[in-house]
C-alpha cells in the first residue's frame, strides 16, 4: 500500500536537489521537475486506487501519533486533488525561463504544499503548508523580472503576511482552548468549546487568513494586479489549485471543528459578497486578464458559497465548480498569454488565431453555464442545493448567483465578439504549440460533456465520503488520546 | 411502421444535417441539399401527424428511444400533439426560406456555410425544444435555441452584434429565471416530470404558485417579446440575413408560445390561473395574461406604423402579432384557443412570405429604405403579388387566412363577454391596416426612382417561394379547415375540446363563418369589376415620365411619390402618446448596472488594500461578538 506522504515528499526533496543537478548537468535538471509532476500523478492514481479498495486511512508520520505526530488522511477528496494540482502543474510548467533552477524549485514547492494541504488533517500542519504555498508564490509571481510584477508581489506579500499573522492567532485561539490541532480530535469537542464566541472568532480569522489564497472578499484585492502581471502559467496554478486548495483547508474545517451554523454563515456570506463585487467589477473591467481575474474571485466565491451549505449535496456542488474551475480558467488565462491588455485591440483575433478563438468560445460557453456544458451541470447542481437548504440567506445566494451569470454571459460574450470581429489589424496570433496546454484542458471539458453520467456518480461519491466524518474518526488513529486531553 | 412510431429518426436526420452542413456548407449547391433535407424532415413529421390525428388517445407523444439520468434527475425526449404542431410550422418555415436561399441569393455571398449551420441548428435546437419530455430537457432546449438565435443574429457582424448582443442579455435574464422555477419546483416536487410538477402545483401555496408564474412567465414573455420585454426584437430581426429573419420572425418567438402553452397552461393549469386572484383587486392572474397580450397588440403596431425600413416595420408587427397568439391561446375556450394557434400557422405564411419579398427588394435594389423605394410593380410584379397576398393576411382581412384566425379570437373574446379587450384588439387591427398599405405603397407603388430604372424581377427561386408561401395564406383562407387540421391535434393534446369545424369554416352557436362562401362571393366580385374594367378600358399606357399634373410636365428630378413622413395627420393627433417609457426603464437599470460595477471595481482599486485584513477582522468579530 502506497504511503500518503510520498505524493508531498517526492517534490519536496527534488526540490532541495535541483539546485544540485542543475550544476551538474542542465537538460536532467529541466527535465526533473515535469518528470516529478507526472510521477506525483501516478501517486495520486495509486491512493485513489487503495482508497477506493480499502477505504478511506488516515497514516502517522514516523509512528509518531498525534498531538505529537504528523497525521495524514487519504480520502478520494484528497486523491483527486493530488492528481489535479500535479497534472495542473505539469500543463502549466513553467518554460523557458533565464534562470534554469529558481522557478523550477519554486514550483516544486509550490505543488508539495498544495498536495500536503490536500492531505493533512492537523491545523497546524495546514497553516505550515498554506505558507510554504505562500512563499513559493511571491517568489513565483515576481520572477517575471518586471516593475509591475514586483511590486505586484510585493503587495500581494504584505496582504498575504497580514492574512497569515491573523490565521496564526486564530489556530493560537483554537489551541488554548482545546490543547490539540487534530482536526479529528477538533471535530470530537467543537459542539462543547468551537460553537461560542471564542471559537467563532478564531474561525473568523482563519477565514481572513486563508481567505487571501481563497481570493475571498475583502481580501482578494490582490488578485487583479497580480494575474495581469504576472506570466498566464503562474496565475493558471495560483487560480487553478492554489485557491481550491485554501478552500479546501475551509472546508476540511467547517466539516470538524467549525461543524455548527454560524461559521457556514461567516463563509456563506462571505462567498456572496465575494461573487458579486467579482463579477460587477470583471463587467466593468477592460484587460482582459484583469477580468479573468475578477471572474476567478466570482468563482470562488461560489465554491465558497457551496462549502458553506450543511449538506453533501452542498459539498458536491462546490467540488464541481472547483473542478469545472480547475479545467477553464488556466485555459482561459493561457489564451490571455498572447490575448493580454484591453479587449478592444482583440478585434480580429480569431482570424489570426481561429483554434484559439474557438477554444476560449467553448470555454466561456461552459463558464457561463450553457447546457449541456459542464459548467451548467455545476450550477444547476449548486442552486438545486441552495434550494434544499431553504434559509432565507440560501435563496440570496441564488438569487445572486442567476443574477450574475447574465453579467458574466455579458461580458464573456463582449469579449467572444470582439474576438470574431473582422478588423484590419491583427492581434498577435498563438504559435500551435503554445496552444496544446490549453487544448488538452479543453479536451478534458469536452470530454466531460460526454461523460457526464458516470462523472456525477463518481463525484457524488466523492462528496459522501468526505462529508462522512465517522468514517474518518472510525479509521483515524488519535481520537481516544486527543479526547483525553480535554482540559 | 415501428420505425416511424419514434421521434428518433426526426432527431437524428435534423443533427444530420447540422452536420452536413457543417461539412458541405461551402459548396454551391449546399442550399438545395439543406431544402432536401428539411423536406424529408416535414415528411417525417407528416407520417407522425397521421399517427397522432388517428389515435384514439388524445394525450399521446410520440418518444424518442434516448433517455439520460444525470445524477437522479431523468431527462427524455417525446412529441405531444402541441410539439408537432409548432414543429410542422417550424420545418416549413424552414423549408421555404432555405429554397428562398439556395438559389440566386446565396450565389457569391461569403459565410455560407456558417448562415447554413445556424439555419440547420435553429432547426434542431426547436425540435429539441418542442419534443422536451420534462423540465430539464425543456430548458436544455430552451437554451441551445437563445444561442442558436444568437449566433444567426449576429452573422452580419457591427451593428448586427450589438442588437444580438442586447437580444442575448434578455435571453440570459429568461434563462435564468426559468431555471430557478425549475429548481424550486425539482426541490418541492422531488422530480422534473412534468406530472410530478402538476401534481405538486395543484396543492401548492399561492405564493409558490405566483413565484412559479412570474418566473416561468416573464422568461417564456422575453422570448415571445410581450410587452414590457419586447424591446430586443425587431432591431435584432431586422438585422439577419433576409431569409433567416423570415424564419426566425416566423417562427422564432413562437417558442416561448409553446413554453407558455406546455408549462403554464398544462403544468401550472388554467384552473388555477383563473382561481388565483390578484391581490387588492378585482381581477385573477389569467387577466393579468390577456391584458399584457392587448397591450402587445397596441403598442408594437403603433411603434411599426412610425418606421421607415421595411424590416423594422415587418419585425414590429411580428411583436404586435404574438399578441393575438398569446390572447387566443389565453382564453382557453374551444374557439379561443383554435383562433390562438391558428394565428401561429397563419401569421408564419404570411409573415416569412412578407419578410422574403422585402429581402427580395434589397436584392435587386439594395436597400429597404421606405423612404427611397416606389413604383417597383412595374419591374418586380411577381414580388408585388407576393406582398400584397401577405399584407392582406397580415392585415386580418379576407380572403387571406389571416381574417380567419383573427375572427375566432374576436368572436370567443365577444363569447367571454370582454369587451375591452375586444376593443384593444380592434384598434391593433387598425394600425395593422394604417401601416401595411405604407409598406406596400412606398415599396411598390407610386413613382418609380431613376435609379431603379432597371430594375429587374427576382429569379424563379427566390419568386417560386414567395409566392408558395402566399399561395398558403390565401389556400388556408379559403379553406380554413385545412389547418384546423393541424391546430387540432394541437389543442387536444392541450386537453382543449377541439372546436367544431368544417372546411370552409366554423359552425358556433353565435354564429358561423364560411370562407368558401365568403372567398367566392368575393372572387365573383372582384371578376365582375376587372370583366367591367376590362371591357370598358380606354387607357392609354405611357411611360410615368411621360406625364402631366398641375398642367405641369413631370420630369425626373421631381418627386411625386409621397413616401416621408407617411400619416401626418394623425400623427399630429396620436404623436404624443409615443414616450419610449420602456425604453427609458431599460436604460435606467442599464446604468444601476453601470454604477454597481464602477462601485465594484472601487473596492480593488482601493491604495488601501492592505489593511483590508484588519478591517474585515474586526468586522467579523464585531459580528460575533454583538449579538
Amino acid at each position: 500500500m502506497i504511503s500518503l506522504a510520498l505524493p508531498v515528499v517526492l517534490p519536496l526533496l527534488s526540490a532541495f536537489l535541483l539546485p544540485v543537478i542543475a550544476r551538474a548537468n542542465r537538460t536532467t535538471a529541466s527535465l526533473l521537475g515535469p518528470a516529478v509532476a507526472v510521477v506525483n500523478v501516478f501517486f495520486g492514481l495509486l491512493i485513489w486506487q487503495s482508497i477506493a479498495e480499502s477505504g478511506p486511512r488516515t497514516e502517522a508520520l514516523g509512528g509518531f501519533t498525534a498531538p505529537l505526530g504528523i497525521a495524514f488522511h487519504g480520502d478520494p477528496l484528497a486523491a483527486l486533488m493530488v492528481i489535479a494540482i500535479s497534472a495542473l502543474t505539469f500543463l502549466l510548467w513553467p518554460k523557458g525561463s533565464h534562470d534554469p533552477v529558481r522557478e523550477p524549485v519554486l514550483t516544486l514547492l509550490l505543488m508539495a504544499g498544495a498536495c500536503g494541504i490536500a492531505l493533512s488533517i492537523d491545523l497546524f500542519n495546514l497553516f505550515v503548508f498554506y505558507e510554504l504555498v505562500a512563499v513559493a508564490s511571491y517568489g513565483l509571481v515576481a520572477s517575471q523580472g518586471s516593475g509591475k510584477s514586483y511590486i505586484a508581489a510585493l503587495r500581494f506579500l504584505i496582504l498575504s503576511a497580514t492574512g497569515s499573522a491573523m490565521a496564526l492567532l486564530g489556530i493560537a485561539l483554537i489551541y488554548s482552548v482545546t490543547g490539540t490541532l487534530n482536526l479529528v480530535a477538533l471535530g470530537g469537542m467543537s459542539e462543547l468549546l468551537l460553537s461560542g464566541p471564542l471559537g467563532i472568532s478564531a474561525f473568523a480569522l482563519l477565514l481572513i487568513g486563508f481567505g487571501v489564497k481563497a481570493e475571498l472578499f475583502p481580501v482578494n484585492t490582490w488578485v487583479p494586479e497580480v494575474y495581469a502581471t504576472t506570466t498566464s502559467r503562474v496565475a493558471g496554478l495560483l487560480c487553478g489549485v492554489i485557491s481550491k486548495m485554501a478552500l479546501i483547508i475551509l472546508l476540511k474545517l467547517l466539516l470538524t471543528a467549525f461543524d455548527n451554523e454560524a461559521a457556514r454563515t461567516l463563509l456563506l456570506t462571505v462567498g456572496i459578497l465575494s461573487l458579486l463585487t467579482g463579477e460587477l467589477a470583471a463587467y466593468r473591467a477592460q484587460d482582459l486578464r484583469r477580468i479573468l481575474g475578477f471572474s476567478s474571485i466570482a468563482q470562488l466565491g461560489i465554491v465558497a458559497i457551496a462549502f458553506s451549505i450543511d449538506d453533501t449535496a452542498g459539498v458536491l456542488a462546490g467540488i464541481a465548480v472547483a473542478m469545472h474551475h480547475l479545467l477553464t480558467k488556466p485555459s482561459l488565462f493561457l489564451l490571455a498569454e498572447k490575448w493580454g491588455g484591453r479587449i478592444n485591440a482583440l478585434r480580429g483575433a480569431s482570424s489570426a488565431s481561429k483554434s484559439g478563438a474557438l477554444l476560449f468560445t467553448f470555454i466561456a460557453l461552459s463558464l457561463i453555464g450553457v447546457p449541456p456544458l459542464p459548467g451548467f451541470w455545476a450550477k444547476y447542481l449548486l442552486l438545486s442545493a441552495l434550494f434544499d437548504a431553504g434559509e432565507q440567506l440560501h435563496y440570496l445566494a441564488a438569487l445572486i448567483l442567476l443574477m450574475t451569470t447574465v453579467i458574466e454571459a455579458a461580458y464573456l460574450m463582449r469579449i467572444i465578439t470582439r474576438l470574431f470581429e473582422p478588423h484590419a489589424e491583427r492581434p498577435p496570433s498563438h504559435a500551435r504549440q503554445e496552444l496544446i496546454p490549453a487544448m488538452v484542458l479543453g479536451g478534458v471539458l469536452l470530454l466531460s460533456v460526454f461523460i457526464v453520467v458516470p462523472l456525477g456518480e463518481g463525484l457524488s461519491r466523492v462528496a459522501e465520503q468526505t462529508v462522512d466524518q465517522q468514517l474518518a474518526i472510525q479509521t483515524g488513529v488519535i481520537t481516544p488520546l486527543a479526547m483525553s486531553n480535554l482540559p | 411502421m415501428s420505425m416511424f412510431g419514434s421521434l428518433d429518426p426526426l432527431l437524428s436526420v435534423s443533427l444530420l444535417t447540422v452536420l452536413l452542413m457543417l461539412g458541405l456548407g461551402q459548396h454551391r449547391h449546399a442550399g438545395w441539399l439543406a431544402v432536401a433535407a428539411y423536406l424529408v424532415q416535414l415528411i417525417l413529421l407528416g407520417v407522425m401527424g397521421t399517427m397522432l390525428a388517428y389515435s384514439p388517445d388524445k394525450d399521446m407523444a410520440i418518444a424518442s428511444g434516448l433517455q439520460i439520468v444525470v445524477m437522479g434527475d431523468t431527462m427524455s425526449w417525446a412529441m405531444t400533439g402541441l410539439g408537432w404542431f409548432f414543429a410542422v410550422v417550424t420545418v416549413g418555415a424552414a423549408l421555404f426560406t432555405a429554397w428562398f436561399a439556395a438559389g440566386a441569393w446565396s450565389e457569391g455571398r461569403q459565410g455560407m456555410r456558417l448562415y447554413q449551420v445556424c439555419m440547420s441548428l435553429n432547426v434542431f435546437a426547436m425540435l429539441l425544444l418542442l419534443s422536451s419530455g420534462d423540465l430539464l430537457s425543456l430548458f436544455i432546449g430552451w437554451e441551445l435555441v437563445s444561442w442558436a438565435s444568437f449566433l444567426i443574429m449576429a452573422q452580419r457582424g457591427g451593428e448586427a452584434v450589438q442588437a444580438a448582443f442586447r437580444y442575448l442579455v434578455y435571453a440570459m435574464s429568461g434563462a435564468v429565471a426559468i431555471l430557478a422555477a425549475i429548481i424550486l419546483l425539482k426541490v418541492n416536487a422531488g422530480s422534473l416530470s412534468y406530472s410530478a410538477a402538476r401534481d405538486y402545483l395543484a396543492g401548492a401555496p399561492t405564493s409558490i404558485l405566483w413565484l412559479c408564474i412570474g418566473l416561468f412567465g416573464s422568461g417564456f414573455l422575453i422570448k415571445l417579446a410581450m410587452v414590457p420585454f419586447h424591446l430586443w426584437q425587431a432591431r435584432a430581426y431586422s438585422l439577419t440575413p433576409g431569409p433567416a429573419a423570415a424564419f426566425l420572425g416566423a417562427i422564432s418567438s413562437r417558442m416561448g408560445l409553446f413554453a407558455i402553452a406546455a408549462v403554464i397552461m398544462t403544468v401550472v393549469g388554467m384552473d388555477r390561473l383563473i382561481e388565483l386572484e390578484i391581490p387588492y383587486t378585482f381581477l385573477v392572474a389569467r387577466d393579468l395574461w390577456l391584458w399584457l397580450a392587448a397591450i402587445t397588440i397596441v403598442v408594437p403596431t403603433f411603434i411599426a406604423l412610425k418606421q421607415t425600413d421595411a424590416r423594422m416595420l415587418l419585425a414590429w408587427h411580428g411583436i404586435g402579432q404574438s399578441g393575438y397568439m398569446l390572447m387566443g391561446l389565453m382564453l382557453a375556450s374551444p374557439m379561443g384557443a383554435a383562433g390562438g394557434l391558428l394565428h401561429v400557422f397563419n401569421y408564419a405564411t404570411y409573415q416569412a412570405a412578407l419578410f422574403l419579398t422585402v429581402t427580395a427588394v434589397a436584392y435587386r435594389t439594395g436597400t429597404t429604405n421606405l423612404d427611397r423605394l416606389g413604383g417597383l410593380v412595374t419591374r418586380m410584379p411577381l414580388t408585388f403579388v407576393a406582398m400584397l397576398l401577405g399584407i392582406i393576411g397580415l392585415a386580418g382581412l379576407p380572403p387571406m387566412n389571416g381574417f380567419v384566425s383573427k375572427w375566432l379570437v374576436y368572436k370567443s373574446l365577444l363569447a367571454q363577454e370582454m369587451p375591452l379587450l375586444f376593443l384593444a384588439a380592434s384598434i391593433g387591427t387598425l394600425g395593422t391596416v394604417l401601416s401595411v398599405y405604407k409598406l406596400i405603397h412606398n415599396t411598390f407603388l407610386g413613382q418609380l426612382r431613376l435609379e431603379h430604372e432597371n430594375v429587374r424581377e427576382v429569379p424563379w427561386s427566390m419568386v417560386i417561394p414567395m409566392l408558395s408561401l402566399g399561395g398558403i395564406a390565401f389556400i388556408t383562407g379559403y379553406m380554413p379547415g385545412l389547418a384546423l387540421d393541424l391546430v387540432t391535434i394541437a389543442q387536444q393534446s392541450l386537453g382543449i375540446t377541439a372546436l367544431d369545424y368544417h372546411l370552409g369554416g366554423v359552425n358556433t352557436d353565435s354564429g358561423s363563418l364560411d370562407m368558401l362562401w365568403v372567398v367566392s362571393i368575393m372572387l365573383i366580385a372582384i371578376g365582375i369589376g376587372a370583366l367591367v374594367f376590362l371591357a370598358g378600358n380606354r387607357s392609354k399606357r405611357v411611360h410615368q415620365f411621360d406625364n402631366y399634373a398641375g398642367g405641369h410636365f413631370l420630369s425626373s428630378d421631381m418627386r411625386y411619390h409621397y413616401s416621408h413622413n407617411f400619416y401626418p395627420g394623425l400623427m399630429r393627433v396620436i404623436g404624443p402618446w409615443y414616450r419610449g417609457s420602456i425604453r427609458w426603464l431599460e436604460s435606467v437599470l442599464v446604468s444601476i448596472t453601470a454604477f454597481s460595477t464602477s462601485l465594484s471595481l472601487g473596492i480593488f482599486r482601493s491604495r488601501f488594500a492592505s489593511y483590508y485584513p484588519l478591517f474585515g477582522a474586526v468586522v467579523l468579530l464585531l459580528w460575533v461578538g454583538l449579538p
